[in-house]
């Protein structure tokens, strides 16, 4: 069930996250995310800056994408519970593709009174190319 | 003739800037990424949480920034918008951040490095910024890694 609680003593490694995904990715929805970020990149809006920069047109801000895979964590660990998110950007989305955010549990230790849970995460498109890889740290609550 | 990088900006500090979050642009900010967890977006919810208000979906803080400082770094780095793709992007956070909230933002440069990747030759420059609430306190730290392509 979508925002469940989940208990870090129910968290095994190797879990694996339910995947998410996103998209088609429309022009409409790199507008509204330029209006809601401020990254307002040309190259992320006109297609013919986007080819004359050599970029073949448009394609997502990669931010965008960034969401979409914090979204596919907190989906699951729960809002307000990301420690840590970092990702590296390893394809373009272009209009049209979709995302499917993926993840797994890659380590649990317990400190402080909180259960921490590392997360190995990663992004493809619709050709099962990686378009991130990342990894996440969430705090989980403990049953005691 | 491929563009010649100032790698001379390696550690250079930016005047810091403040910024306050505001309840309608965080909540946009969200809608636009289709993240409509009721926790970023419903007030109700926000009140009766721990928190006791909504709070910024994890990425928020990619809206902190200075009026001009992309276009004026970009100058000084030697290049222009075209030429940049975002590499990296890291967000570690100490806690959750609410609307109202305001927040100083220190950056500088960590580092400013080329290599050859399979499209070309690139340079790098990493940034971190501090994040820090009024109390002094650090809330978060941006670690961000831009890619030129020379």
């Amino acid at each position: 069930m979508k925002y469940a609680k989940v208990y870090f003593d129910d968290v095994k490694v190797g879990d694996a996250l339910p995947p998410l995904t996103k998209g088609p990715i429309q022009q409409i929805q790199l507008t509204r995310y330029a209006g809601a970020s401020g990254d307002f990149n040309p190259i992320h809006q006109d297609d013919e800056f986007a080819k004359a920069a050599g970029m073949g047109g448009v394609f997502a801000h990669g931010m965008l994408s960034m969401g979409f895979v914090a979204q596919s964590v907190t989906d699951w660990a729960g809002a307000g519970t990301v420690r840590k998110v970092g990702v590296r950007f390893a394809g373009l989305v272009r209009l049209k593709d979709t995302v499917t955010c993926k993840g797994r549990v890659v380590g649990a230790t317990r400190k402080d009174g909180a259960g921490l849970v590392d997360l190995e995460l990663w992004a493809e498109n619709q050709r099962g190319e990686k378009v991130v890889t990342g990894k996440a740290t969430v705090a989980l609550p403990t049953r005691g | 003739m491929p563009t010649e990088i100032n790698k001379a900006l390696k550690g250079k500090e930016f005047p810091p800037f403040v910024v306050t979050v505001e309840r309608g642009q965080m909540k946009a900010f969200a809608r636009a990424i289709g993240d409509l967890n009721p926790n970023y977006l419903d007030d109700a919810v926000g009140q009766a949480s721990e928190w006791g208000d909504v709070i910024a979906p994890p990425t928020f803080m990619t809206t902190f920034r200075a009026d001009g400082e992309t276009g004026a770094l970009l100058r000084e780095l030697g290049t222009d918008i075209s030429r940049v793709l975002h590499g990296e992007q890291e967000f570690e956070m100490y806690r959750p951040i609410r609307p109202g909230e305001t927040f100083t933002c220190r950056s500088r440069i960590t580092d400013v490095y080329e290599k050859t990747g399979r499209t070309g030759p690139m340079a790098f420059v990493a940034r971190e910024t501090a994040v820090t609430d009024r109390a002094g306190e650090i809330v978060a730290v941006i670690r961000h890694i831009t890619v030129i392509r020379l």
